[in-house]
């Protein structure tokens, strides 16, 4: 369970609907009213581990810059899915060992949660609507857990009615938490798809800080399964260990008889990948850590992973795998480049198009699509 | 083991790092080590010698090695084929580059193996100095790059016949197959 140490609120945002809904719900804290700039001075919480410390303040403010932003894996050399995605949190209560958060954040003192949510849904119905033809998957993932706060922020409720009245999108909601009741009392209309990101328990328990447990993980996606959700399953980081073939074959076989897999909307795989500055901080936050210790070379996207032939190994094997126990689920590999998809799925996407309208077409159907008729291309060999 | 009394020691790695001009994060992470590996690195660079950037490979090694195998450092230092490196004849350069050799291939023992199928791969090949065969850096990608240098048309000829004779035997197959076994 979060416990942060102070509140922090912007002045003028007090008001603010989910300020009030945190409030009543952590009324014991220390709250101080500070100006919009506040981030600007000198606030890095002092001591050995600021980044961490950080986490724990509760800033409350506006987004000032535009809420939709293309996901940052649309890198150059790899191939992209065309994700969207749109942050109403910046920072996660969860401490992975590996995440890229710790570097792309590392001078960030606050956990930042986003006063403005009406903004960010004017934002979004703005290309949305104006674009029925298209369909867009938007996911609120990248630069925090979509559900660990949910409890506290509530964000679900304004999300959730607003993606399930519309038919050309799909929201995807990313967590390694359980906080799903808030979303047992909304319809998604199929329209939402949440998603677990899992590596094996023994990775999950000894690198994931913060987190549910795996097993909590998967009954939490059963639970959102049965009331309605389509559910996804995001193998990233796929992390290269002595034991990794076993573990993941393992825990590919748990999610698969715990779930459904008729309403599995997709399934990724991405190799654990990390820039030489995230390395640094993860020896010194994490110096317990084995993470490092995979096969991992530099690549020409400037960040570290494990060598093409050992990881194209473990995505056929698990692929395969997959293909096994639920051979009609799109996949997609995430940060990859196309020799990869090639080797991986006998052939590279020949657009990014392609790859997004494998994963949006099975689970929004052809409606509203301009190439209505055409069968989506599965990209799985 | 030899062992030294734990003040001596401390003492004897600062003036390492002084005459090696090592930064204090270099020395601070070295020094962070329990005290046994701490020895066991200093007696390895009584012969390496090594100055920060050497340093730096080998720290990260050795504590990329002891994490995944469970081992301690001062263990890895122990194994025979790194004894045995260490005991390369010749100038410092050389045990250096011995030592570097084998701990890359403890922390690297799939693509070390890769490398070196690849190379029996390209040495059944033949193809003497007519034909450079060459790879991406670590193998990341899919190309291949075979360059053939002629002086002349003979020689064009030559290198061209060589070519298509490696790929009729399968011998060029292998190349690309050693590639992916893993």
């Amino acid at each position: 369970m979060y416990q942060p140490t102070e509140i922090l609120i912007e002045r003028g945002e007090e008001e603010a609907p989910v300020v009030q809904r945190a409030l009543a719900r952590l009324p014991e804290l220390p709250v101080r009213i500070v100006e919009k700039d506040w981030e600007q001075e000198d606030t890095r919480p002092a001591g050995m581990d600021p980044f961490g410390a950080g986490k724990r303040r509760l800033f409350f403010t506006r987004q000032r810059a535009r809420f939709l932003e293309h996901c940052p894996a649309g890198t150059p050399g790899l191939v992209c899915c065309n994700y969207l995605i749109v942050s109403l949190i910046s920072n996660c209560p969860m401490d992975c060992s590996y995440c890229f958060l710790q570097d792309y954040l590392a001078n960030n003192p606050t956990l930042k949660v986003f006063t403005n949510s009406d903004d960010l849904l004017d934002e979004v119905a703005q290309v949305v609507d104006r674009q029925p033809w298209r369909q867009f998957r938007i996911g609120t993932g990248e630069l925090s857990d979509s559900l660990a706060l949910d409890a506290l922020l509530g964000f679900s409720a304004d999300l959730v009615p607003f993606f399930a009245a519309r038919k050309n999108v799909l929201l995807e909601l990313k967590t390694k938490s359980d906080c799903i009741d808030n979303l047992l009392r909304l319809e998604s209309h199929g329209r939402v798809v949440v998603s677990w990101s899992l590596t094996p328990p023994a990775i999950a328990d000894a690198e994931e800080h913060g987190t549910a447990p795996f097993a909590e993980r998967l009954r939490a996606a059963r639970r959102v399964q049965q009331a309605g959700y389509k559910i996804g399953f995001h193998f990233d980081p796929l992390i290269e260990y002595p034991r990794w073939e076993t573990d993941y074959r393992q825990a590919l076989e748990q999610v698969f008889t715990s779930v459904d897999p008729r309403r599995v909307a997709w399934v990724s795989f991405g190799s654990l990948r990390i820039t030489p500055p995230l390395r640094k901080v993860i020896r010194q936050r994490f110096p317990q850590t084995r993470l490092l210790s995979g096969e991992q070379v530099l690549c020409d996207d400037g960040k570290w992973r494990t060598f093409q032939a050992l990881r194209v190994k473990m995505y056929r094997t698990l692929i395969t795998q997959l293909n096994r126990l639920a051979p009609t689920v799109p996949v997609y590999m995430c940060m990859e480049t196309a020799p990869v998809w090639q080797k991986v799925f006998g052939r590279a996407p020949g657009c990014d198009k392609d790859v997004a309208r494998s994963l949006t077409a099975p689970n929004l159907g052809q409606e509203g699509t301009h190439r209505a008729g055409r069968r989506a291309e599965q990209l799985t060999a | 083991m030899a062992t030294l009394n734990e003040q001596a020691q401390a003492q004897q790695i600062e003036v390492y790092a002084q005459r090696k001009r090592l930064s204090s994060i270099t020395l601070a992470r070295w020094q962070a080590w329990p005290g046994t590996d701490q020895a066991a690195l200093f007696f390895l660079l009584q012969d390496l010698q090594c100055g920060e950037n050497h340093l730096k490979d080998l720290l990260n090694w050795l504590e990329e090695i002891a994490a995944r195998d469970e081992r301690t450092i001062a263990d890895i230092l122990e194994r025979r084929e790194l004894r045995r490196a260490r005991a390369t004849p010749g100038s410092r350069n050389d045990k250096l580059k011995a030592v570097k050799v084998v701990l890359r291939k403890i922390r690297y023992p799939r693509l070390t193996r890769l490398e070196e199928n690849v190379r029996q791969a390209l040495k059944a090949l033949d193809l003497g100095r007519t034909v450079q065969v060459s790879f991406p850096s670590d193998f990341e990608g899919d190309e291949v790059t075979a360059t053939l240098t002629a002086r002349n048309v003979h020689e064009l000829q030559d290198g061209l016949s060589q070519l298509q004779q490696r790929l009729d035997d399968g011998r060029f197959q292998r190349v690309f197959d050693a590639l992916d076994d893993v």
